[in-house]
């Protein structure tokens, strides 16, 4: 055997040897946990994109839209289908409907056979019954329509429709379609109809405002490169490619949130794993300070000593990467298991990225976390033979700070993609170590004086934390990093799932009243306390059109705004006319971003309040003076604040607000909302027949839709937390075993001295508890203003205070670490002493 | 052999420096047997250190096989250690990972010796441990550790042997047969031999014994005219 093949020879046998005799345990241990929880989190959380993305797709009515104000060329969709896609087509446009000599304005949606493509239409046989999933279409020459046009125009099924230059008959009620949109008062009564009718009611003729709309599914790789075709030839001002991704609604909202949490909860493990690995290579670099001065003195170079030691890395690691993806997977699939009755996970879907990011993740941090240990360990001097005392020849230990440090942020920064996340998460790392350093020298302080006395577990505890405060330290850091880590994905888990919940409380009202006029107030409001049903508040609406801005005509704006109107459906509000309403106290969900509040007199003339969004696209500013054509009658009102409005709650919502002091003398109608449980559903009618001209909105389906999708989030989320509970809970008992190798020998000749078990198990307890309390209270600290960056940075949540957690988490690291190192100790107890004694000559 | 000029050693302490050894010349010949003797911290452990190229002088040179250890980087001295040095410890420094074989063989696989294999078993079976080849240090006496360790010395058939405290750790009977065996193959390979000790009946052992005393050495042996040991 050649000189060159005996240190591989030597560091095959030096693997073989140790992992058979379970001393790599915690090394491999670290890399298996390091890969099997990115992989699992990783993998979990792209099959839980994948089905939340398909729910998503649903309510796009599939992956991809092109909407366009004109028929697009049709050779795009021949493209399309050339492509591998499959299409479908839908045409809206807003129209009067006729019947029964009563007219009004709809919302006529024609689409061809394809649609929808994702998600299903639903219909029922009678107005306000439950709709059920169907299949099919209305057939030539028949529409459905909503329940609230039958009440409106008094038609039964059956009945004859007039659309345009065309009769149709009323086959069904069309109860939802998959790409209504979550507005609660934006949408006009609904019609469904086939798109091989509508030349014959002439309305899509030339000037009309007809929106196109062209529904595309397939692969994303097929989806993706079709775009890329098509892009170029697509014109801003016409077309409007939306995928997924642009969802602005409240469920698109809370998945992205949902997927944000995962990539955070996937970024801790890696932390945590990194972390881990640490902290064994440390270990595994001292225990072999001993053998690395043996063969230097035997004659071994040091390039001969790092190609063993470096060989036995990278047997470690492959070895850990290799069980750890195995590990992980099982895990993977057993929580998909446990949650397939729940969330629509499939099990079929793989996915190859999850499993190259946690193998790139075991290697780079297996090889830079060891990377120092192990240049300490070559480091060490041959003369350790003669004089055990002598470690490496290196410290420098902010040299380990850094390197690590920058490892843990390159990996997050290259796994996330986001620079922002990953410096939120580094800086509050950096900061807490810093803020460590600095108890640790209080530590220090405070030890000397609390130590004092006879000797006894208190004195000897705090001895121990005083002599060793450099290590103390690196395991403080490391107990902190694990707790804070842990606390941030409890935290945000907590605020994430009752910030969803809040936005559907229990009771949240499920159907919408509107044109409630003013003489008919009274009536209505008794009639509803007589029947029990309780009305949320009542907001007063007149219609206007918004005419000038500063004097400027907006005839255009006023167009253009209703193209957006159009295209956003999902907002709601506007109209042709806008609605206009009036209030002193600003709506709850609204907040003001520039100016003030509207005053409460008129003595300066009327103020009107613009929401942020409409006053962006109008270009309107502060000060600038609104006419509004209200009726044939002009007002105008300055602008004095501009309001950002969460859209996303089940509340009405309003661009323009005024004073009531300005609008006393325009007669509005109202509208309002309640809640009926479901069991009370048959009552609707009852509840309606007085009130045949008030419009009747039923949202109760969309609320159900929304709950059932945030519970779904909801869950995955929990069993993420779980997994990252699971992991953390692993690196705290690795931590706590590691350290207590270390105190083997103190522990041991404290034993021979005949110290009792209760002293040694009492002090170590006490160390333990000590260090756990710091531990938890910084990352308490730290937890605060992390979460804080993370809540306004990233998430779009509201940040708030965790004030339970401050006292929580000390108690909680008391705790963990106190008992990890109760029980450590005890196995230590275990062991012969004499047995330790001459195993550490 | 072993020549050394005026060789000092000086660490700094947070009280300033401090002495280890003060100047000292010593001249081993090769296949001489000398003991080092002297109180715990009279500096015994550092002069074999800097002897065998362990540890690096202050001030003085030292020639091993002729060769200016004093002038020779870290990586030299460990080819030189390789190539012409043997040790022997109190706490007999087995890599605990390795069998008692793959201890043995340890110092001919990093001289890159092809028939490591082989030499090893056969001292093993010189030692009398053929039978154990395959056992863990943890599963072995004291005495059977230091005869691996004797063994290991001697595989790559050193011109030096260094022996700190070989008996320190071993009972009375144990001592006895583990200084038999080391003096036999001493005597069998003619290799040069330095060891440091406590203890008389060893020292007496050897051809010359040099006396360490607070960082000095004085020569004790009758027959002073072998070699040379200077108070400088």
């Amino acid at each position: 055997m050649s000189g060159k093949a005996m240190w591989g020879d030597l560091a095959w046998r030096l693997f073989r040897h140790e992992a058979r005799r379970g001393e790599l345990s915690i090394i491999l241990a670290a890399i298996v946990l390091s890969v099997a929880a990115v992989l699992s989190l990783s993998l979990f959380s792209a099959r839980l994109q994948t089905a939340l993305s398909a729910k998503s797709a649903e309510f796009m009515a599939s992956d991809r839209q092109l909407t366009s104000n004109s028929a697009v060329d049709p050779e795009w969709l021949d493209k399309a289908r050339e492509s591998g896609l499959n299409t479908a087509q839908q045409r809206g446009m807003r129209s009067m409907v006729f019947a029964n000599d009563n007219m009004v304005l709809a919302d006529v949606r024609a689409v061809n056979e394809q649609y929808p493509l994702k998600g299903k239409v639903k219909s029922s046989d009678d107005p306000f019954a439950i709709g059920v999933e169907t299949d099919s279409l209305p057939e030539p020459g028949n529409v459905w329509i909503d329940s609230r046009l039958f009440q409106v125009l008094k038609l039964n099924i059956g009945d004859k429709l007039e659309i345009g230059d065309a009769l149709f008959t009323v086959s069904k009620v069309v109860a939802d379609i998959p790409d209504r949109g979550f507005s609660v008062f934006g949408n006009d009564h609904l019609v469904l109809m086939r798109l091989v009718d509508l030349d014959s009611t002439n309305l899509a003729g030339p000037g009309s405002r007809v929106g196109y709309r062209y529904f595309f599914t397939g692969s994303s790789g097929d989806l993706d490169s079709y775009y890329d075709w098509l892009e170029p030839q697509l014109n801003s001002e016409l077309h409007r490619w939306v995928s997924i991704e642009d969802d602005d609604t409240a469920i698109g909202n809370s998945v992205r949130r949902a997927e944000r949490f995962f990539l955070l909860a996937s970024l801790l493990a890696i932390v945590l794993a990194s972390v881990s690995i640490a902290v064994a290579a440390q270990r595994y670099s001292q225990r072999h300070f001993d053998p690395v001065a043996i063969m230097k003195t035997l004659g071994a170079s040091r390039s001969w000593v790092q190609k063993v030691y470096l060989t036995q890395i990278l047997l470690i690691t492959v070895f850990g990467i290799i069980l750890g993806v195995i590990v992980g997977y099982s895990i993977q699939q057993l929580v998909v298991w446990l949650v397939a009755e729940r969330v629509p996970v499939s099990i079929d879907s793989w996915h190859w990225r999850p499993l190259v990011v946690a193998v790139f993740t075991g290697f780079i941090c297996a090889v830079l976390f060891s990377l120092y240990p192990l240049m300490k360990l070559f480091s060490v001097p041959p003369l350790r033979v003669l004089r055990r005392d002598l470690g490496a020849g290196m410290s420098a230990r902010f040299i380990q700070f850094l390197a690590s440090g920058s490892a843990i942020f390159l990996l997050m920064w290259a796994y996330s993609g986001n620079l922002r996340i990953s410096l939120i998460l580094f800086v509050c790392g950096v900061l807490l170590v810093l803020g460590l350093l600095l108890v640790t020298m209080g530590l220090i302080r405070v030890g000397r004086k609390l130590g004092q006395g006879n000797i006894g577990p208190w004195q000897l505890a705090w001895a121990r934390i005083r002599r060793r405060a450099m290590d103390n330290s690196v395991q403080l850091i490391s107990f902190s990093v694990t707790l804070l880590l842990l606390l941030v994905v409890l935290v945000m888990r907590n605020d994430m799932v009752s910030q969803w919940r809040q936005q559907l409380p229990e009771g949240t009202p499920n159907y919408f009243l509107a044109n409630i006029t003013d003489n008919k107030l009274a009536n209505f409001q008794q009639h509803f306390a007589d029947l029990n049903v309780e009305t949320g508040d009542l907001y007063p609406i007149v219609r206007g059109r918004l005419a000038a801005i500063d004097q400027e005509s907006v005839r255009t704006a006023v167009s253009k705004e209703d193209e957006d109107e159009e295209e956003n459906n999902g907002r709601g509000g506007l109209g042709r006319e806008a609605n206009l309403s009036w209030t002193d106290t600003l709506q709850e969900g609204n907040t003001i971003i520039a100016g003030e509040w509207l005053s409460a007199d008129i003595t300066n003339g009327p103020e009107v309040s613009v929401e942020q969004g409409v006053a962006e696209r109008l270009d309107i500013k502060l000060n600038d003076m609104l006419s509004f054509n209200i009726g044939g009658q002009t007002m105008e009102a300055k602008v004095t604040s501009l309001r950002e409005v969460n859209w996303q709650s089940m509340r009405p919502n309003f661009f323009f607000i005024l004073q009531p002091a300005a609008m006393a003398d325009f007669s509005p109608t109202y509208i309002t909302s309640f809640h009926l449980p479901p069991e009370r559903k048959s009552e609707l009618t009852q509840l309606m027949a007085p009130f045949s001209s008030v419009s009747l909105f039923d949202i109760d389906a969309r609320i159900n839709q929304l709950r059932e999708i945030i519970d779904q989030v909801s869950l995955a989320v929990e069993f993420i937390l779980i997994l990252v509970l699971a992991a953390g809970s692993l690196v705290l008992i690795a931590q706590v075993q590691s350290s207590m190798d270390e105190r083997l020998q103190e522990l041991a000749i404290l034993r021979t001295l005949g110290a009792k078990g209760r002293l040694i198990r009492l002090s170590v307890i006490f160390e333990f508890v000590i260090i756990g309390v710091v531990a938890g209270a910084m990352a308490a600290i730290a937890n605060e203003l992390t979460l804080y960056l993370l809540q306004t940075q990233i998430f779009n949540m509201e940040a708030n205070m965790h004030w339970d957690f401050w006292l929580l988490s000390p108690l909680m690291g008391a705790a963990i670490v106190g008992v990890l190192g109760a029980v450590s100790c005890w196995r230590l107890l275990r062991l012969n002493t004499a047995a330790i004694l001459r195993q550490m000559l | 052999m072993i020549e050394t000029k005026a060789i000092s050693k000086t660490v700094s302490t947070s009280e300033g420096l401090l002495t280890i050894l003060k100047p000292i010349d010593v001249l081993v010949k090769s296949g001489e047997t000398v003991a080092i003797v002297g109180a715990s911290g009279s500096g015994k452990s550092t002069l074999l250190g800097l002897l065998a190229g362990l540890d690096t002088v202050s001030t003085g040179e030292i020639y091993l096989d002729g060769q200016p250890l004093h002038s020779m980087d870290e990586e030299q001295r460990a080819q030189l250690r390789g190539e012409k040095v043997g040790f022997i410890f109190q706490s007999f420094m087995l890599v605990q990972s390795l069998t008692a074989l793959e201890n043995i063989m340890l110092p001919a696989q990093i001289a890159g010796l092809a028939d490591a294999k082989q030499r090893g078993q056969e001292i093993l079976e010189l030692v009398g441990l053929g039978h154990r080849s395959h056992h863990y240090p943890n599963q072995l006496s004291g005495g059977e550790q230091q005869r691996v360790a004797i063994a290991r010395a001697f595989i790559a058939r050193p011109k030096i042997l260094f022996a700190d405290e070989p008996t320190g750790n071993l009972d009375s009977e144990n001592s006895d047969k583990i200084e038999d065996l080391l003096f036999k193959l001493n005597e069998d390979s003619n290799t040069t031999l330095i060891l440091v000790t406590h203890d008389h009946e060893l020292a007496q052992r050897c051809q010359r014994q040099l006396h360490m005393h607070a960082g000095e050495l004085s020569e004790a042996s009758s027959d002073i005219s072998q070699g040379a040991a200077r108070v400088g």
